[in-house]
């Protein structure tokens, strides 16, 4: 099997990280990674980025008010209104 | 309320938990919070109705996010004029993502940009990138779930991916510069 190199591997560093890869280009660019500095470091820049996906776009919850109100729709459904 | 299924668990069990991500991605589709609001509503109550079709066991998520899609696209989305796709090959992302990376190897400005700018670059996505952004790196889902909900190829939903992303680190990349809070550096790739 041939070795990836850095395109290869920067193709596939977003869904290695989001564990989307067969077993594989897992195998593949764990090994890349473990020889190639600089794509280690792009490993790192690409999970700053989604943590910070995760993280600070994730705040926003449903307003306490719109709960209220569909869980009163919902009664009124169920009560066959 | 909609009777318990087989497995006993009732619509309230199943659906209530998901509210908050049923908004978030309302919030994204919409990019607007009362639109928004009426489309979780509209949701919720579709999903109640058509409870019976549910299959307990399977992702309450994904199918609830599938009514909310499709209801966004059947009765929202013609609303409002949606950002046209940007041609990102115009962008060279390439370049610009090894020039981001000399500025700030690891990454760390993602975590001064301030919450709310995170959310505009991410509603100023063509809403194609919008919404697999949102579904998969914020809410979690898998990429074959998001294949199932948009009935797209799982194909297109890495490749959308690949782009969105590539497009909203640029953006925020822009931004950190201009607040200053990293040095652009030139490529010299």
């Amino acid at each position: 099997m041939s070795r990836i190199d850095c395109d290869q591997a920067l193709a596939h560093l977003q869904d290695y990280l989001k564990r989307e890869l067969t077993e594989d280009l897992v195998v593949e660019v764990r090994d890349h990674l473990e020889r190639c500095q600089h794509c280690f470091s792009s490993a790192r820049f690409e999970e700053s980025f989604f943590l910070m996906l995760e993280t600070r776009a994730r705040r926003e919850t449903c307003p306490g008010e719109l709960r209220a109100r569909i869980l009163a729709a919902l009664r009124a459904e169920a009560r066959g209104d | 309320m909609a009777e318990p299924t087989e497995a006993g668990r009732s619509f309230d069990d199943e659906a209530l938990p998901h509210l908050d991500a049923l908004y978030r991605v309302a919030l994204r589709l919409t990019a607007d919070p009362s639109q928004a609001e009426d489309l979780v509503q509209d949701t919720m109550l579709k999903a109640y109705r058509s409870w019976r079709q549910y299959r307990p066991g399977t992702n309450a998520k994904g199918w609830l996010l599938t009514i909310l899609r499709n209801t966004f696209i059947n009765d929202y989305r013609r609303r409002k004029h949606e950002p046209i796709a940007m041609d990102l090959e115009a962008v060279e992302p390439h370049a610009l993502y090894r020039s981001m990376q000399e500025s700030d190897p690891e990454g760390t400005f993602f975590s001064q940009i301030v919450d709310d700018k995170v959310l505009e670059a991410i509603d100023a996505l063509p809403p194609d990138f919008r919404e697999v952004l949102a579904l998969s790196d914020i809410e979690g889902m898998t990429y074959s779930e998001i294949a199932d909900t948009m009935k797209i190829p799982v194909g297109t939903v890495k490749s959308r991916l690949f782009r969105a992303r590539r497009q909203l680190q640029a953006e925020l990349y822009s931004h950190a510069v201009e607040m200053g809070y990293i040095q652009a550096r030139e490529s010299r790739t």
